[in-house]
């Protein structure tokens, strides 16, 4: 079952948009990016997918249960969301206890939190700092704990917050591989990025936001072969597909090895 | 129905740095320090002045001075909840354990005077008056032009960037509780059931918190000192404040002499 | 005169078990822009930190070797002159908002009322940088309630206000949309061309191909090479460091390993697009027109 956001607004406080009626669907194990530039709605739009914000007008059902009628711990068991800033996330004095934390409140007998843990860990290439205090660690490995403790859980969507901000290219390459984990495990990845190469590299699926609204859903060769959605999203093409299009080679090819072959 | 982006500069806002600081009411641009001197003198009056009309004239004098800096709505239900939690206490206390000899009325134990009465009001009115006297500083000065005002008098700008940054931190918990309160929610936690739900959702975090924001100070430093802090010349400011004119000092003066008058008067006079 | 020149420089912080920087020798030469690559925890920051004196005037820890800044040793700067000779943006942009000023123009401010700059040419400064950063509908605004992209501009806008002609700047872009990304990369062209000396640590290699005179690639707190970015941007160094190539650089080697190299190895999209249209002017029947 899938998350759908049917006319979802929100809207803050003082009355004003946050996001004005979106409209999504979510579909079990897809991969999908979302896309634009900053103040655009993204973040709101996805704290809406967890409960985390709860529409002010329209809907959001989380495998058929609208978000409105549970409350926000039990949307995020479901859909888990990892903060664009780790150090709202991460609390615990060692990465071992942060990872623990959930089975311990949910008293998971000791086997199954060890597996538990032990895959997470694996899974965000942080057994090695199992012992060390979060707060010693640099940004872009903190978010990777940020991360292996919310896949601890047993959640069917995970929401990745600027994934990529400072990673570096090793950190990247870990990154997929954990989302290729999670697509093999069922598990729907939903990431906000501005990195717009990770999205042609690992997406199939982009979300381009602008102006509080989504202006284009489809495949990465929909979006970024239009060039209206780019410059309304503020958007840019990766570097090679920009450099074909610009030779007339191919509006179309995202990828080097596509690019490759078009030139003789 | 989308709101258009603002991207024409404010030019308005930036010219107001060009003139003194302006609240547009002349006791609230009164100099912060003036507005000390002139609250204390205040105080002094409410202790010195023979109860209770003194202290209780001193405080009808704060409300009036509240309503004509414009700031009575913040003040008045402010001070008024002071009067009605810590003022009554005070007075409750005294009025029903002050022996005197002219019972009013008998509980129990408990004998109400005549002579318990009136110290219980003499006391609990220049407790307020003292209490009113910072509240309505506070509610009519800006913190940060006090600070500015305390600077320009020579305190070292390290001194006032740690009230003002305390202030901002006491602030920014707050915050940060909203923000644990989402993390926890996020990663499955109630917090939405009864007050035992909430407390114990937070209570094992808060100590990471406090512990996180610390470990941030050294950070914060070092920006800081990139922004020139530690630098030992000449400060300038971009905020200026009202000139202090010749009416404001006399203000103060009489002000200032009415207190002085009051020490007299309780030195020779009614005491 | 070399701005700063570093001779077998190492560093090891007061806690730590190894060294962060390890025999180090580098020269920074005045009016260039030093882009520093290198993968995370490879010793990017700590060299910034020893370069600005942060090390080991704040920073404590054992540093070995010769540091001079403007031909002076490290050690007999005061550490006040060098905060105001040497502007710093750090990487945390949610620890740079001073916590003590209520809107975003009398932040952008604070450093130059630190500076004792006039009151009018405080407001002209800080209305400049307001402008080229796109900020204006921000300068009411309390700099305590923005958003980590917002705080970034605001952490970059109070450090260049400031106007030093030595600027380091730590990973200004990580919470910036690709448009805003380009904006801070436009001006810190701009502040080269005015002839300011700038060390930029980002991952975003494409911009450092576009905009770097001159790369340093670290790697476990050493600096495995230093030069030209056209040099450095092809080498095997580079890879071998974890750090990728320019997209169009990748594509060049691709095509070389395919079999059809071209001319020259380029690291910028304009020059790919020179190169590879030379190519299908040379075999104008291989191309059907799209």
């Amino acid at each position: 079952m899938p998350i759908v956001l049917s006319d979802a607004s929100f809207s803050y406080p003082d009355g004003s948009l946050a996001v004005d009626s979106v409209t999504l669907r979510i579909n079990d194990g897809e991969r999908i990016a979302i896309v634009g530039q900053n103040g655009a709605g993204k973040t709101t739009t996805v704290k809406m997918m967890n409960g985390l914000l709860k529409p002010s007008s329209g809907s959001v059902t989380v495998d058929g249960l609208a978000t409105t009628d549970q409350t926000t711990a039990t949307t995020a068991r479901t859909v888990g969301y990892v903060f664009q800033n780790p150090d709202d996330q991460i609390f615990g004095s060692d990465v071992q206890g942060e990872l623990e934390y959930m089975p311990k409140y949910l008293k998971w007998d000791a086997e199954v939190t060890e597996q538990r843990v032990g895959r997470a860990a694996k899974m965000t290439g942080i057994r090695r700092f199992l012992k060390v205090n979060p707060n010693d660690l640099p940004f872009a490995i903190k978010k990777f704990v940020a991360i292996g403790a919310i896949l601890v859980g047993d959640c069917k969507y995970v929401i990745l917050d600027e994934p990529t901000a400072g990673l570096d290219d090793r950190g990247l390459k870990l990154l997929n591989r954990m989302m290729d984990q999670l697509e093999a495990e069922g598990v729907a990845v939903i990431a906000i990025t501005h990195d717009m190469r990770f999205v042609v590299d690992s997406f199939t699926r982009v979300v381009a936001m602008a102006n509080r609204k989504i202006i284009a859903d489809g495949s990465c060769e929909e979006v970024f072969g239009n060039d209206d959605v780019l410059s309304r999203a503020k958007l840019k093409r990766p570097e090679v597909p920009q450099l074909a299009r610009e030779l007339g080679l191919s509006t179309t090819a995202l990828h080097l090895n596509a690019v490759v072959a078009l030139i003789r | 129905m989308s709101t258009p982006i603002i991207d024409e500069l404010d030019q308005e806002f930036i010219d107001s740095f060009r003139s003194p600081a302006s609240a547009g009411n002349r006791i609230r641009d009164l100099n912060p320090i003036s507005f000390a001197v002139i609250m204390v003198a205040c105080a002094v009056a409410a202790v010195t002045l023979p109860g209770p009309w003194g202290p209780a004239a001193i405080c009808l004098i704060y409300v009036a001075v509240s309503i004509a800096a414009g700031v009575s709505k913040a003040f008045l239900p402010a001070y008024g909840k002071l009067f009605a939690v810590v003022g009554l206490i005070l007075f409750v206390l005294r009025a029903a354990f002050l022996p005197g000899e002219h019972v009013l009325l008998r509980l129990g134990p408990i004998a109400i005077s005549a002579e318990g009465i009136a110290q219980g009001l003499d006391f609990a009115l220049v407790v307020m008056a003292l209490c009113g006297a910072m509240t309505l500083f506070f509610t009519v000065t800006p913190m940060k032009n006090l600070m500015l005002a305390l600077e320009l008098r020579g305190v070292t700008p390290r001194a006032t960037y740690v009230i003002l940054a305390s202030f901002q931190a006491i602030t920014d918990l707050g915050k940060n509780t909203k923000v644990v309160m989402d993390a926890q929610k996020s990663r499955g936690i109630e917090t939405e059931g009864g007050m035992v739900g909430r407390v114990t959702a937070f209570v094992p975090i808060l100590a990471p918190v406090f512990l996180a924001a610390m470990s941030q100070t050294e950070e914060r430093a070092l920006a800081l000192d990139a922004r020139a802090f530690n630098s030992r010349s000449r400060h300038s400011y971009l905020v200026s404040l009202q000139p202090v004119g010749a009416a404001e000092i006399a203000l103060v003066c009489a002000v200032a002499a009415c207190a002085v008058l009051s020490i007299v008067g309780a030195a020779f006079i009614w005491n | 005169m070399e701005l700063v020149s570093l001779r077998n420089v190492g560093f090891t912080y007061a806690y730590g078990d190894k060294p962060a920087l390890n025999d180090v020798s580098l020269t920074i030469e005045p009016g260039l822009l030093y882009g520093v690559v290198g993968l995370n925890a490879s010793g990017k920051s700590t060299l910034c930190s020893v370069v600005r004196g942060i090390i080991p005037h704040f920073h404590h820890g054992e540093l070995t070797g010769e540091v001079k800044i403007k031909g002076r040793d490290l050690l007999e700067w005061d550490p006040a002159e060098l905060s105001k000779s040497i502007g710093y943006v750090f990487q945390n942009p949610f620890t740079q908002i001073s916590g003590v000023k209520d809107t975003v123009f009398e932040e952008i401010a604070l450093g130059l009322e630190n500076l004792g700059v006039d009151r009018e040419e405080m407001i002209d400064r800080v209305t400049t940088v307001v402008r080229e950063l796109g900020l204006e509908a921000l300068i009411r605004k309390n700099p305590n309630e923005l958003s980590g992209g917002q705080r970034q501009k605001v952490a970059f806008a109070s450090i260049i206000a400031m106007d030093a002609d030595f600027i380091i700047i730590d990973e200004p872009t990580s919470q910036l949309d690709p448009d805003a990304s380009e904006a801070v990369f436009g001006i810190i062209r701009k502040l080269k061309e005015r002839g300011k000396s700038i060390i930029l640590v980002e991952h975003k290699i494409d911009l450092m191909a576009e905009y770097a005179d001159r790369i340093i690639v670290m790697k476990a707190g050493r600096v495995v090479m230093e030069g030209p970015a056209r040099e450095v941007l092809v080498s095997d160094e580079l890879s071998q460091a974890g750090v990728p190539y320019p997209e169009v650089t990748e594509l060049a080697f691709a095509l070389a390993n395919a079999g059809k190299p071209l001319r020259s190895v380029p690291i910028t999209r304009a020059e790919a697009r020179e190169l590879v249209s030379a190519r299908i002017k040379e075999a104008p029947h291989a191309h059907s027109a799209l």
